[in-house]
């Protein structure tokens, strides 16, 4: 057993915190909460040259061939910022499915514009259901001549509004079982009969509405094969699960070091309020919550990169972090007092980021369902 | 970053389980639904036959003190050691000892001749031991303890009373703590350490009956007992680098705790695949499933807790937090499990193990019952969180 970084994640999580120190100030932050696009085009360059657009793709593709476990340092340090953009959506939603299902042309033709940062890809997947089922997917995709016509509104699909390519989640055949029948289209979202609507969310991220009409697609756009796109699903959203619970501890990490910091300065009754044993054991809790979590993360990362079974364990982190960050973050909150709720503070961003990422691929209780099933329950 | 366990390490976890699997067959019941580690169930005379029995069988194999050095019997292999308290404890197999935890100290602080008197029967099975630190009025205050021991020309004499000391009545040795020097300028200060011998004439013991109906507590009264000076562990006065040592090793006591709760929780889950209310298994109750799947989640975010402190321990990175945190976290997992166990087996979680209509045995009841210590014993909840605060851990000031 080795729980340490290897000298490359150091180098990694090293840069990545400098890096985002310097160039993802929080008034960065707020200021695109408010933004139309809601990323930095300028900064989306920067860590294309920096290499963190390629980090998990082949070097033959112009990647940087580093595992998801090595991904997840990254995001766990972009958490920490809470860097908004298009990263995860790019990376994880749109690149890692066609790396995983894409024909080698499809390949060569996304994955170098995606490590270049030349595009911005998602995921749409829920619809005004809003549930991560099978059964929920009602997007049409209607074959006609050598193309296919995709009808049907998405909802939550997060940076649709930026995307310059969007995997569509369709159901091509109506079948007894809902998970079959489901086929997944790349979609160039420049294509007539799409609109976006972008949302207001609690996180001020961009979460988008986006509807399809008669929307034209080549039968060459198919991401895999045909009628079997739910498999492909529960592993994207398996990935995806993974990836925000990264985000989600590093954000959790950084409101433990900010409130430890703050209780260590705040003087009241002549002393720190962290000098009072009631606040120590706030803090002693919320320590178990942050590192219980975060080598559930990386134990669950680790066996993704060695490609063992981990179901559960995917599910066991974003269950857990889903709640311990709400926790953890509320908790701040009654230590920060009165200034951490005001829109002055950091913590509020925090706050509010943790709501959101537990509602992210499945929150406590999808995941719980999850580890039921793997307890055969 | 690598989870996985070093191919000696998975073979000698598979040798262990082939052992519990023999003993399983061989010595204990065949309805065996375990027990608890450590002395508690030995108070079962029953239970204490049994742990008798499987220790020497431990000590056959060369298994007690897998973390000691060669020359004392050892393989100086922590992964081994823990890989099977892990694998003992999670099947309930009686048998694990305090001894060894004794044994630990008496290497680290004994002399030569204490090291070569006292180690090698532990590590042969032969001797049992039990802990006296707290005291009427001393509790989470270890260093406020009374107990007095007097310097002779050939002896200490002691006077005073120990309360919770487990498992005195099978025990060969006691390890006690004794103020030697009542002006010392701290009161952690004028403390030692010394080897007893139960039987020693002046030793007198009460019984003290928990909850669960088991006594394996004791107060003892110690009225003028000689103990021979070469009995003395450490310096005369320098208890308290002992007593801290002997708490670090006891905070690892939450993943011993967690690992326990495993088995009750896998029972749990068996029972709810077994059981039909309403034409359907309980396992198919949305709030059941929801329910069993967050203890599931928080067993497995302390196993892997666990594998982070085993893995510092192992690195020789100072274990303080990691080691609290987890002491916090199994005492809370163990009485969440015997929580909803209890919820969920409704009126029959009430019954005596001894009813025929008992479910499970009637162990939830027990754990039920017996889980309340877990957050007292070994250093109480609040005790580990004011050490995770503080200066080994987040640092706040005092």
């Amino acid at each position: 057993m080795d729980l340490a970084f290897s000298e490359e994640q150091e180098m990694l999580w090293k840069s990545a915190r400098d890096f985002l120190a310097n160039k993802c100030p929080k008034t960065l932050v707020r200021e695109m909460e408010e933004d139309e696009q809601g990323y930095s085009p300028e900064l989306w360059k920067e860590m294309a040259e920096l290499g963190w657009l390629g980090l998990p793709f082949p070097e033959k593709y112009e990647g940087g061939g580093f595992s998801f476990l090595d991904l997840i340092v990254l995001l766990e340090e972009m958490g920490r910022a809470c860097l908004p953009g298009p990263f995860l959506s790019t990376v994880v939603l749109g690149g890692l499915p066609i790396l995983e299902w894409g024909r080698e042309e499809q390949k060569q033709y996304f994955l170098p514009k995606i490590c270049k940062g030349e595009a911005i890809l998602t995921l749409a997947l829920t619809e005004p259901s809003a549930r991560y089922d099978a059964a929920s997917i009602r997007t049409s995709a209607t074959p006609e001549g050598d193309d296919y016509l995709i009808s049907g509104t998405k909802l939550f699909v997060p940076d649709a509004h930026i995307a310059d390519w969007i995997i569509c989640v369709t159901r091509t055949a109506e079948t007894a079982n809902p998970e079959e029948g489901i086929t997944l289209f790349l979609v160039d979202a420049k294509s007539p009969g799409i609109s976006t609507f972008v949302l207001r969310t609690i996180a001020g991220d961009k979460q988008c509405e986006l509807t399809l009409e008669k929307v034209r697609v080549p039968r060459g756009n198919i991401l895999g094969q045909l009628g079997q796109g739910w498999e492909m699903v529960k592993r994207i959203m398996e990935w995806a699960a993974l990836a925000k619970s990264a985000e989600m501890v590093g954000g959790d990490q950084q409101v433990m070091e900010m409130t430890v910091n703050y209780a260590k300065e705040r003087i009241q009754f002549d002393r720190p309020i962290g000098s009072f044993q009631i606040i120590q054991h706030y803090l002693a809790d919320m320590s178990i919550d942050v590192d219980s979590a975060r080598v559930s993360l990386y134990k669950a990362a680790w066996m993704l990169s060695e490609g063992l079974p981990c179901t559960n364990e995917i599910s066991v982190i974003k269950g857990w972090i889903s709640e311990a960050y709400r926790r953890v973050a509320a908790q701040a909150h009654q230590i920060h007092g009165a200034i951490g709720f005001t829109k002055d503070h950091d913590l509020e961003l925090y706050f509010r980021r943790a709501k959101a990422g537990e509602l992210f691929f499945g929150d406590a209780d999808f995941h719980r369902e999850v580890v039921a099933q793997q307890l055969g329950l | 970053m690598d989870f996985r366990f070093t191919e000696e390490e998975e073979a000698f976890r598979k040798e262990v389980r082939d052992f519990i699997q023999e003993v399983l067959q061989e010595v204990l019941p065949s309805d065996w639904q375990g027990v608890d580690p450590g002395p508690e169930e030995e108070a079962r005379e029953e239970v204490y036959q049994l742990a008798v029995e499987i220790w020497r069988k431990l000590a056959a194999k060369g298994w007690i003190g897998l973390g000691w050095p060669k020359e004392y019997g050892g393989q100086e292999d922590l992964a081994k050691d823990w890989i099977l308290k892990e694998e003992l404890i999670y099947r309930g197999v009686p048998g694990m000892d305090m001894a060894v935890v004794q044994g630990d100290l008496i290497l680290q602080f004994g002399t030569e001749e204490q090291k070569r008197r006292f180690i090698p029967p532990i590590a042969h099975g032969e001797v049992k031991y039990a802990i006296g630190m707290s005291e009427p009025n001393v509790g989470s205050e270890l260093f406020a303890l009374q107990l007095r021991a007097v310097e002779e020309a050939d002896c200490f004499v002691l006077n005073g009373q120990k309360t919770w000391t487990t498992g005195f009545q099978h025990a060969d040795w006691c390890v006690l703590y004794a103020r030697t020097d009542p002006n010392a300028p701290k009161k952690s200060l004028g403390i030692s350490v010394f080897l007893i011998d139960p039987k020693s004439p002046g030793i007198t013991m009460r019984q003290i009956t928990q909850m669960t109906g088991l006594a394996p507590f004791y107060e003892v009264f110690y009225d003028n007992v000689r103990v021979p000076k070469e009995n003395l562990l450490g310096e005369k006065n320098g208890g308290r680098a002992i007593a801290m040592y002997a708490f670090g090793i006891e905070r690892s006591y939450g993943l011993v705790v967690l690992h326990n709760a495993r088995r009750y929780f896998e029972q749990l889950v068996q029972y709810c695949k077994e059981t039909y209310t309403n034409g359907q298994p309980l396992a198919k109750d949305p709030v059941i499933r929801n329910r069993l799947a967050e203890m599931a989640i928080e067993i497995e975010v302390g196993r892997n807790l666990g594998d982070r402190l085993n893995w510092m321990t192992s690195q020789e990175i100072l274990t303080v937090l990691p080691s609290c945190q987890i002491k916090v976290h199994g005492a809370n997992v163990a009485q969440r499990v015997a929580s909803l166990g209890m919820q969920i087996l409704g009126p029959y979680g009430q019954l005596d193990e001894k009813s025929k209509w008992a479910k499970l045995g009637g162990r939830m009841k027990h754990t039920y019952l017996s889980s309340v210590a877990l957050s007292m014993a070994g250093g109480t909840s609040e005790i580990s969180r004011n050490i995770i605060a503080g200066r080994f851990g987040l640092g706040l000031p005092s």
